[in-house]
């Protein structure tokens, strides 16, 4: 810890009350029936999207899943871009096409999330053989739930990386449940990094994902390790949702004493304290960054709310007829 | 100002929302994100949260109510935004209804230069739903109604939990005919003669008067038989209440009163009121035989075909031409056996050659 500057600290902080102000904010303009479609929300995990990307360069790729607000802006999207999304404007970062479950910018290394569970292991394997073709340093990392170990495209992508030394960074953010099922129901062996150190040969970690410092530090390493050639690496990041699979699932099916005892584990007040505890910042510094985020959050949603519509001739661009 | 609480869109198919319990009053105090209410969608039950912070003042959909996505659920009155916390002003500003933005002063000016602003964000997803024409030629479907939807239901459960069994027999028609012949004033109808043979055999055969409840069998609460009617594509069943003891003349005038009443729209008549076994005619449609689904709790059902001149094979050999009927014995395996039943079909067999 001694070795970080507070600026970095704070800013890792501020990242995480991002994410978890726009999905508490997106809650309710769904409830309220602003928005399309249903979403699929990370309160509870945000420590794992910022300690992951904050060791990633613009030009590092992530592939996500329907459940990417956090993974976006971990990686540096802006939250008007991802607003006007969820509004379906044409000025949102897929120009409204993409919605709550497919949100992404090329430009900012993040494919457009794939809601196919597994799917963006492959896609993260494929461009982590490009990069390393193009003998260039940079590392493509997948995120992806522990529902997706058990897809066959994980086992695809995850082999072919570690046949080849890819320098790609599995993360799989285990948060106990796929959509409603329990990992216990669907696992012999619930040590996920055990099972894929076993299985396929690479180098894997797990560890508490709801420790922003400790995921940045096993990320870190990581990514050095694939830019050095030694990848790919895989980390289970240990992690629980707060809320429902989706807004139209109430979660009944996690039991009410493991959900106050992750509670407790909430990375943002955990990672508050420890910011208090070492004086790096008190309750008015915090407090100014949520207010920071809540007037920035604010302002994306009056420009998201004008922003215009995609046309009629909209519908041929960017698809393939 | 006032703030109308809209159901938000959980349900995951088009379905209506049944509202299951309210956990607060009018008059009481709720802030943003305070769950509301519990409610049953397709899917789960779950709770709403309010999204906003204020006083309840009324509640709109009641227990039990079914609602649709975007309908008025309750009304609170809230603080003018512009005062409220930083939580609860991103709210209203997201989504407003017409008379909130005007009131709380917070809409931005019309934007001339882009004619198509988000209709939706603007409306609001629910306005665009429920806006939505449908593309001219598109069929959306025939909505059953709610007689049809308890049928239905029923009709699914009983085919697929009992194991049914069917047996088929034919049945001379002669007296029956002479019998309406003789009574040529009021036209006796043919399902009186039916009626009180299922009840007259019935009396021999105590397990057509049980049910199956668990692994015992129970007696029937009612010795009625129902009679199947077809209403404007409805389907009701007219139980005639103790049918043995009845002459053909009074169970006919029955059927006929109860069929009078449902026409005339009586609201007891379409109740559903239990029997013991229900016979199905479908012998005016030309149908020769067919094989109809038991109504629960009830243990056999009898399908009656077309009565007409067929060729019969006589005893001394020679053949010769009867007016005939089929009949056809729907039976709960769990409760009688392939004979029994058999011997039930055929005293009703003998009860109606005799009539």
């Amino acid at each position: 810890m001694l070795q970080y500057s507070p600026d970095f600290l704070l800013d890792l902080y501020a990242r995480m009350v991002r994410i978890r102000h726009f999905e508490e904010s997106v809650k309710f303009m769904f409830l309220e029936g602003a928005l399309p479609g249903t979403i699929h929300q990370c309160q509870g995990q945000e420590a794992t999207a910022v300690g992951v990307c904050s060791v990633l360069r613009n030009d590092d790729f992530i592939t996500s899943t329907f459940r990417g607000h956090g993974h976006a802006l971990a990686k540096g999207l802006t939250v008007e871009e991802l607003l006007c999304e969820l509004f379906g404007a044409s000025t949102g970062c897929c120009k409204g096409k993409g919605g709550s479950m497919h949100v992404g910018n090329m430009a900012k290394g993040m494919v457009p999330g794939i809601a196919i569970v597994g799917g963006g292991i492959p896609v993260a394997a494929g461009m982590a053989l490009a990069f390393k073709m193009q003998k260039t340093d940079r590392v493509a990392v997948s995120f992806f739930g522990d529902g997706a170990v058990a897809e066959g495209a994980f086992h695809e992508g995850v082999n072919m990386a570690a046949i080849w030394n890819l320098p790609a960074v599995f993360v799989c953010e285990n948060n106990l449940y796929g959509a409603s099922t329990h990992i216990s129901q669907v696992m012999r062996d619930t040590n996920i990094a055990r099972r894929v150190a076993g299985g396929y040969g690479i180098r894997t970690e797990q560890l508490d994902g709801n420790d922003v410092v400790a995921v940045h530090e096993a990320a870190r390493a990581a990514v050095e390790e694939c830019r050095a050639g030694s990848g790919p690496v895989f980390l289970e990041l240990l992690t629980y949702r707060l809320t429902g699979h989706s807004r139209r699932d109430p979660g009944h099916y996690q039991p009410k004493e493991e959900r106050a005892a992750w509670s407790e584990k909430d990375p943002i007040p955990r990672f508050a304290q420890v910011l208090r505890d070492r004086g790096i910042a008190d309750d008015s510094v915090l407090e100014a960054i949520a207010q920071r985020i809540a007037s920035e959050f604010d302002e994306a949603v009056e420009v998201a709310r004008n922003a215009p519509q995609p046309t009629v001739e909209d519908l041929l661009t960017d698809v393939f007829v | 100002m006032r703030f109308e609480l809209k159901m938000p869109d959980l349900a995951t198919t088009d379905s209506e929302i049944r509202i299951g319990r309210w956990m607060v009053e009018p008059g009481e105090k709720v802030h943003r994100g305070q769950p509301l209410l519990e409610v049953e969608t397709d899917k789960a039950a779950m709770e709403v949260e309010s999204v906003v912070s204020g006083v309840l003042v009324e509640i709109v959909s009641q227990v039990d109510d079914a609602v649709s996505v975007g309908d008025v659920i309750a009304v609170f009155e809230v603080a003018d935004t512009a005062k409220s916390s930083p939580m609860t002003r991103s709210a209203p500003e997201a989504a407003p209804s017409a008379s909130d933005r005007s009131a709380a002063g917070t809409s931005p000016p019309p934007v001339e230069s882009t004619p198509r602003v988000a209709e939706g964000a603007k409306g609001g997803m629910f306005a665009r739903k429920r806006g939505a024409a449908s593309p001219a030629g598109y069929d959306e479907g025939v909505r059953l109604t709610v007689a049809e939807r308890t049928a239905s239901k029923r009709l699914q459960e009983s085919k697929q939990t009992i194991p049914h069994f069917y047996l088929q027999t034919r049945f001379k028609a002669s007296a029956i005919l002479a019998r309406r012949e003789a009574t040529a004033s009021v036209k006796l109808t043919w399902d009186a003669f039916f009626v009180r043979a299922v009840a007259r055999a019935m009396g021999r055969f105590d397990r057509f008067r049980r049910r199956l409840e668990g692994d015992r069998l129970v007696p029937l609460a009612t010795l009625a038989v129902g009679v199947a009617i077809d209403h404007a594509g409805e389907l009701f069943v007219i139980p005639v209440v103790e049918p043995a003891d009845k002459s053909v003349e009074e169970i006919s005038a029955e059927i006929r009163a109860n069929v009078e009443r449902l026409r005339g729209g009586d609201a007891d008549a379409r109740m559903i009121r239990p029997a013991a076994m229900t016979i199905s005619n479908l012998g005016v449609c030309n149908v020769e035989c067919f094989l109809p689904i038991i109504n629960p709790p009830e243990t056999a059902i009898l399908g009656i075909g077309k009565v007409a001149p067929c060729v019969v094979v006589r005893e001394d050999g020679q053949l010769g031409v009867e007016p005939c009927g089929t009949l056809a014995l729907s039976v709960d395996h769990r409760v009688a056996g392939g004979r029994y039943a058999a011997e039930f079909l055929d005293a009703i067999v003998r009860e109606l050659e005799s009539a």
